[in-house]
């Protein structure tokens, strides 16, 4: 730093090279993107205009928020009672929870994805139980459909769901929660009226986190929705390396960068995003 | 969405894994799919000149072998043939030529994008004066823009523990009463909108041109007994755990099927849908000439192509080859007389115009 407490140029040299890969490779390259989508088939908005006109781009759209929608949701709930418990566990409990998080996190998204698919199909684990159990006596359409997609998802975006409000949680004093109970409250009012609120700036970082995270999905969608259901990743692949739809295929693209941004945004004006991705403080 | 060849490449590292063939024959079937390097490294260091023939296996070209690449290399002193895996789609060829940069000879493509790509005059016309037409058995094997070493077919299979009676053909595939259970048929609208097309009724002699939204309708009828596959390994999957009782896949994949459940999974070549497997020549290649004589070569010799079927299964199209095939291995054999009778040949122009549309269509019905 400099005497006014401005960066000097010699920092800026420091990031120029990390800048110019940027550039170079991925800015530019989106840029293209960006470029075929008004260019293919003929220059114009052509591609653009589908998305009001075109049936199936509307539906990939709209199967694509759903499931993004449903996934968020399941995985904050799920991820919220996790880290909540961990949260008011002994350190020697919080130790094994955390793992137990995490070790999911390093494991290939293709193996779990394969896992489920072996729970799951007709003759799977989950199937073969239930009916040797003699509840039901035809096997549950558990995957090739939106709810496999679901389940895969929602499994591989707990532990994002737990980390960010985890890291919230803690920063929660134990000792208010404890005057609330001294004042009269019960473990119910605790829990809503000072715990909740208190613990808000996670759930809002775990919603955007997982919200982005699904939209761009690939590899679980594509496996567990046996062909049937495709979501916006999938259905870009399609038009750009089978179809040769090169102009709709970026114009999708172009509209989940987007779509990612403007959620950024609009969460951005509710929270302080900086924070919750860790920087600043 | 997987290819064929990709997945002929899949079938054989697994047979070797497995212990079922030996390196050698690995090696050598590798390159009679043109997914290895032929020639040695000996010549490609001498080498200043080379073909680059382009396919879909990667890992295919750590192997060195001759089979197809034998005769060529030693009819032409100086030549070697290269490999590259990069896997030549019909967007890639596309691109590489529109830009000029033509670093390709000779690519493992199919009828279809034969016939788009050559419309879009992007490929080199094949040379009949160097490539002879008798070398193959049928006119869908050598066409304006590309001609096929090897053939393959979308048969019917079925799980004969499921049917008192055996199926016999596509319109038993759609009929849910007396065949109950789930279907499975690829994710792509080529051989299955035709075996809708089938399935209907139509003289299979005066197939095409299909009637598109009559076999889109067709599919859409069963479309909640369906599941769909995109690679080879997955339909053999879905049929051998049992998540559908009858499909539509690659005949090499059904053969796998027969042979290791020990005939519980069957597969019948009656209304199969034969296609060739084109090579094609993009405009402009750096080896111009030189490529063609190479497709020569890999029709014109007979016995790589049934040490081809002998491995996986792959028919050739060498109208000498059939004499040479053993008894055991004629049931599997796509190009064999008997079983290429009662097949429909592919009609790759019709595709070729009708592709990009109706594949478009098919999946978003499919995904609908």
């Amino acid at each position: 730093m400099t005497a006014a407490g401005r960066p000097g140029i010699g920092w800026w040299l420091l990031i120029l090279p990390a800048l110019l890969l940027l550039l170079v490779f991925y800015i530019g390259p989106i840029l293209q993107v960006l470029a075929i989508s008004v260019t293919e088939p003929e220059p114009g908005l052509g591609n653009y205009e589908r998305i009001f006109t075109s049936e199936s781009v509307q539906r990939v759209i709209i199967t694509t928020l759903r499931i993004c929608l449903i996934t968020t949701v399941l995985a904050l709930l799920l991820g919220y009672g996790i880290a909540y418990t961990i949260t008011l566990a002994s350190p020697r409990a919080k130790g094994w929870w955390i793992l137990a998080v995490l070790v999911p996190l390093w494991i290939s998204v293709l193996v779990r994805a394969f896992a489920w698919v072996t729970l799951l199909r007709r003759q799977g684990l989950v199937n073969n139980t239930l009916i040797n159990a003699g509840v039901i006596t035809e096997p549950l359409p558990l995957v090739w459909n939106e709810f496999g997609i679901i389940v895969g998802m929602v499994h591989y975006m707990v532990p994002f769901a737990v980390l960010p409000m985890l890291a919230s949680m803690r920063e929660i004093d134990p000792r208010l929660l404890a005057a609330a109970r001294g004042l009269g409250a019960s473990r119910g009012q605790v829990f809503r009226q000072v715990f909740l609120p208190l613990s808000k700036p996670g759930i809002l970082a775990a919603c955007v986190l997982v919200f982005i995270f699904s939209l761009g999905f690939y590899i679980t969608p594509a496996i567990l929705g046996g062909g049937k259901t495709l979501m916006v990743a999938e259905w870009i692949s399609l038009q750009i390396l089978d179809l040769i739809r090169w102009g709709l295929g970026t114009m999708m693209a172009t509209m989940l960068i987007f779509a990612i941004i403007a959620t950024l945004v609009v969460f951005s004006r509710i929270v302080d995003l900086r924070r919750i991705f860790g920087s600043g403080a | 969405m997987q290819s064929f060849q990709q997945d002929c490449v899949d079938l054989a590292f697994r047979r070797h894994r497995r212990g079922e063939v030996d390196r050698r024959t690995l090696l050598a079937g590798l390159a009679a799919l043109g997914a290895g390097v032929f020639g040695g490294s000996e010549a490609l260091a001498q080498a200043a000149r080379q073909l680059v023939m382009v396919n879909w296996g990667g890992v295919a070209n750590q192997g060195f072998g001759n089979f197809y690449g034998a005769p060529f290399v030693a009819a032409n002193p100086g030549w070697t043939v290269a490999q590259d895996s990069t896997g030549p789609s019909a967007g890639r060829i596309r691109s590489m030529v529109e830009s000029g940069r033509v670093t390709w000879d000779l690519c493992d493509s199919s009828a279809t994008s034969s016939y788009l790509l050559g419309g879009l005059n992007l490929l080199s016309r094949i040379d009949y004066a160097i490539v002879n037409r008798e070398n193959v058995i049928g006119p869908t094997f050598a066409l304006d823009h590309g001609a096929a070493p090897y053939s393959f077919s979308n048969v019917l299979v079925y799980d004969s523990s499921k049917f008192p009676t055996a199926p016999t053909g596509w319109a038993d595939f759609w009929d849910l009463q007396k065949f109950p259970g789930t279907r499975l048929l690829r994710r792509d609208a080529a051989g299955t909108l035709d075996a809708a097309q089938i399935s209907l009724g139509k003289d299979m002699a005066n197939l095409y041109p299909l009637d598109v939204r009559a076999s889109l309708a067709r599919v859409r009828e069963i479309r909640r007994n369906l599941v769909f596959w995109t690679g080879g390994a997955e339909s053999e999957q879905f049929i051998r755990t049992g998540e559908a009782v009858m499909g539509q896949i690659w005949h090499t994949r059904a053969k796998v099927l027969e042979q290791e459940s020990n005939g519980r999974f069957k597969f019948i070549w009656n209304q199969g849908i034969l296609q060739p497997g084109i090579f094609v020549i993009p405009r402009g290649n750096p080896g111009g000439e030189m490529a063609q004589r190479l497709l020569a070569s890999m029709l014109a010799n007979p016995e790589p192509q049934v040490e081809l079927l002998k491995f996986l299964g792959n028919g050739p199209t060498n109208p000498r080859a059939a004499a040479l095939v053993p008894e055991e291995f004629k049931r599997f054999n796509p190009t064999e007389p008997a079983n290429a009778r009662v097949q429909v040949a592919q009609n790759g122009r019709w595709w070729g115009e009708n592709y990009a549309r109706v594949n478009a269509d098919y999946i978003d019905m499919v995904t609908g």
